[in-house]
């Protein structure tokens, strides 16, 4: 599910870069240009576990989200958005969300419950060799 | 060592359920400030999350019965100001992110919330039922809804002053009490999210920003889609551009020609979100003028740059910008990009037609390292010299502390609002050395010309209140009198807004 979705996401990112200007050498081409347009995100899901990350992930996580936008500065843009990577373990994605990570605040369990963060990770861990 | 009784947790686990009292240290550094150098400051003893009014009120009942202080959040998502942490080190987080109730009134446009609701939450519960009201949404939408009016955030839209588009709340009291305001006031009356006022005293506002309850359902007014949005992004070349680019909009703003509160803000405001200041610099001095002409060359930004939109008819917004156009007709502006969005067109996809966001946040990554920022945010009359005054001083303030100016200016229909961020990394401690002189620095400012801040962080909630001093202080003397008569163990917030319960005063 995961996969089949990112394709569908994938268009979307691209709409959203259309408009971008040349980057400078020293930046990676993934930044926020004209921040104010075309920024809404997808926030379709095609599964309960899926819906779930988009509920109390996505609007930092998907497209033009902090989360998203951070990362991009950091690694290869085209796997800046959680869904994209295939190196995510359960228990990294646990400890990020409740330590926190750089930029990202601790994600407290009155927020997400263990059982909900057991589910997100699950999710975003799916296709990766544990 | 755990400051609050055994015995009041036990309490609490059988209120609610012992998976949603949360105590561990993990806990308690979840509801910490993450913005702040020292976390440990202002942590809690723990949380609780309750899923009802009815909850809540019962862990106000054992709250007062063994003197424990709530700090009651709706998401805790108030970065900037201090996020979900409290005032007080040692008090209880009441987390009502759980509560997540949402009501719609497709006819009436209105929506009645519970205080977990978000703007993302709001706002997919509209798109998924095809509902045609839009949201107005703060630069940061992942916090509550209810949360960001009763703190008077602000959007970009014609409903930007969120607290001013409350109508109708359900509180519980800081003795256990529930009461609803305005027509909610009568039993299943039709009109609670209608009509402000009821019969007899209003006391919304009373909740705004306040420690004297706990507000469980927040009735608010939402956008009719409009039949088209339109209007112009701004930029302008000068810093001393600020003066003459208020009093142009002021006059439009004050006859009610424009709705919404433009917001100019300055090359940073922009730059800051789209880039990082170490791509252009290793000087950890003041910023070059060359470095800030690459910035905003690159991103084709202007000193200052302000969005203006009209909202509704089309007739009637294609005749405001004919209005708007002649304002600035032979006016020196850097550039100026149209926006033209009517029913049935693509989305936009922007804050200023109501999408939620979250990417503004980014702005604290400007300086690397673990960023943060705090705000400082004045209120002045709505005059172009007055503006460029405090400019010129806020800026000279933060050359001479050694941080990057980064400031707006919001402009309501009779006054303006300085947003100024303070933007910083937590690795760094030289730069966090000077970041709390250098408030007090603003504060202190400020107040001689007699401006007060409208919002402030938990740090410095008493300072601001301070200068709120009209014969001696007589603000906070009512502030005091109401919170020892409604919550005389003093367990709702002690210290929010400098509002402090007896014995605990500083």
């Amino acid at each position: 599910m995961k996969r089949a979705s990112l394709i569908i996401a994938g268009i979307a990112l691209c709409g959203a870069a259309v408009g971008a200007q040349t980057p400078p050498a020293k930046d990676n081409g993934a930044q926020v240009v004209n921040p104010f347009r075309g920024v809404m995100q997808d926030r379709s899901s095609h599964s309960p576990d899926e819906a779930l990350f988009v509920e109390k992930c996505g609007m930092c996580h998907r497209q033009m989200g902090m989360g998203t936008v951070l990362l991009a500065r950091r690694m290869d843009p085209a796997i800046a958005r959680l869904e994209q990577r295939d190196d995510l373990t359960t228990d990294y994605v646990k400890l990020a969300a409740r330590q926190g990570i750089g930029n990202m605040p601790r994600i407290g369990r009155g927020e997400v419950s263990d059982v909900q963060l057991d589910r997100i990770a699950a999710y975003l861990a799916e296709g990766t060799t544990q | 060592m755990n400051p609050i009784n055994p015995a009041a947790w036990r309490a609490f686990a059988a209120a609610i359920g012992k998976d949603q009292v949360m105590i561990t240290e993990e806990d308690r550094n979840a509801y910490a400030d993450h913005f702040a150098a020292d976390e440990t400051k202002h942590e809690p003893a723990g949380a609780l999350a309750p899923a009802s009014a009815e909850e809540v009120r019962e862990i106000v009942r054992i709250a007062n019965q063994y003197r424990i202080p709530l700090w009651p959040i709706s998401r805790g998502k108030n970065f900037g100001y201090g996020g979900s942490a409290p005032v007080t080190r040692g008090a209880v987080v009441l987390d009502l992110s759980r509560m997540k109730k949402i009501e719609v009134n497709e006819a009436t446009g209105t929506v009645l919330v519970e205080p977990g609701v978000g703007f993302f939450d709001l706002y997919d519960h509209l798109q998924s039922k095809g509902i045609p009201l839009w949201l107005s949404v703060p630069g940061n939408s992942w916090g509550s809804v209810a949360g960001n009016a009763l703190d008077r955030g602000v959007g970009y839209t014609s409903y930007g002053d969120h607290a001013s588009r409350i109508c109708g709340l359900e509180v519980v009291l800081p003795d256990g009490d529930l009461v609803r305001t305005g027509m909610g006031a009568m039993d299943g009356s039709p009109n609670w999210t209608l009509y402000r006022n009821g019969f007899g005293p209003g006391w919304d506002t009373m909740f705004c920003q306040s420690n004297l309850g706990i507000v469980t359902k927040l009735g608010l007014w939402l956008m009719p889609e409009p039949e088209a949005v339109a209007g112009y992004d701004y930029e302008f070349d000068k810093p001393e551009d600020l003066g003459w680019a208020i009093d142009t909009l002021m006059p439009l703003r004050r006859d009610g020609l424009i709705q919404q509160s433009p917001s100019i803000g300055n090359w940073l405001r922009s730059a800051a979100v789209m880039t990082t200041r170490e791509q252009w610099t290793a000087d950890k001095g003041p910023l070059d003028d060359k470095v800030v002409a690459a910035i905003r060359d690159r991103f084709k930004i202007g000193w200052w740059s302000v969005q203006v939109r009209f909202y509704g008819h089309l007739d009637v917004v294609e005749a405001s910008m004919r209005v708007l156009d002649r304002a600035f007709d032979k006016k020196p502006i850097q550039s100026k990009k149209p926006a033209l969005w009517k029913r049935g067109d693509p989305p936009e996809g922007s804050p200023v037609t109501g999408v939620p966001v979250s990417f503004p946040l980014a702005n604290a990554n400007w300086h690397g390292g673990r960023g943060g920022h705090v705000g400082y945010s004045p209120v002045l009359p709505p005059s172009g010299d007055l503006a460029m005054d405090q400019f010129k001083r806020t800026y000279a303030l933060y050359q001479s502390y050694g941080m990057d100016y980064h400031a707006s200016f919001a402009m309501g229909e009779r006054s303006l609002t300085n947003v100024n961020q303070i933007l910083y990394n937590k690795d760094d401690p030289a730069m966090m050395s000077r970041v709390d002189g250098m408030f007090r620095a603003l504060v202190a400012d400020a107040s001689a010309h007699r401006y007060g801040e409208y919002r402030t962080h938990i740090d410095y909630m008493d300072l601001v209140a301070d200068c709120y001093d009209f014969n001696d202080h007589a603000l906070r003397r009512l502030n005091t009198r109401v919170k020892d008569a409604l919550d005389p163990n003093g367990i709702i917030a002690p210290g929010k807004s400098g509002i402090w319960p007896k014995g605990k005063r500083p």
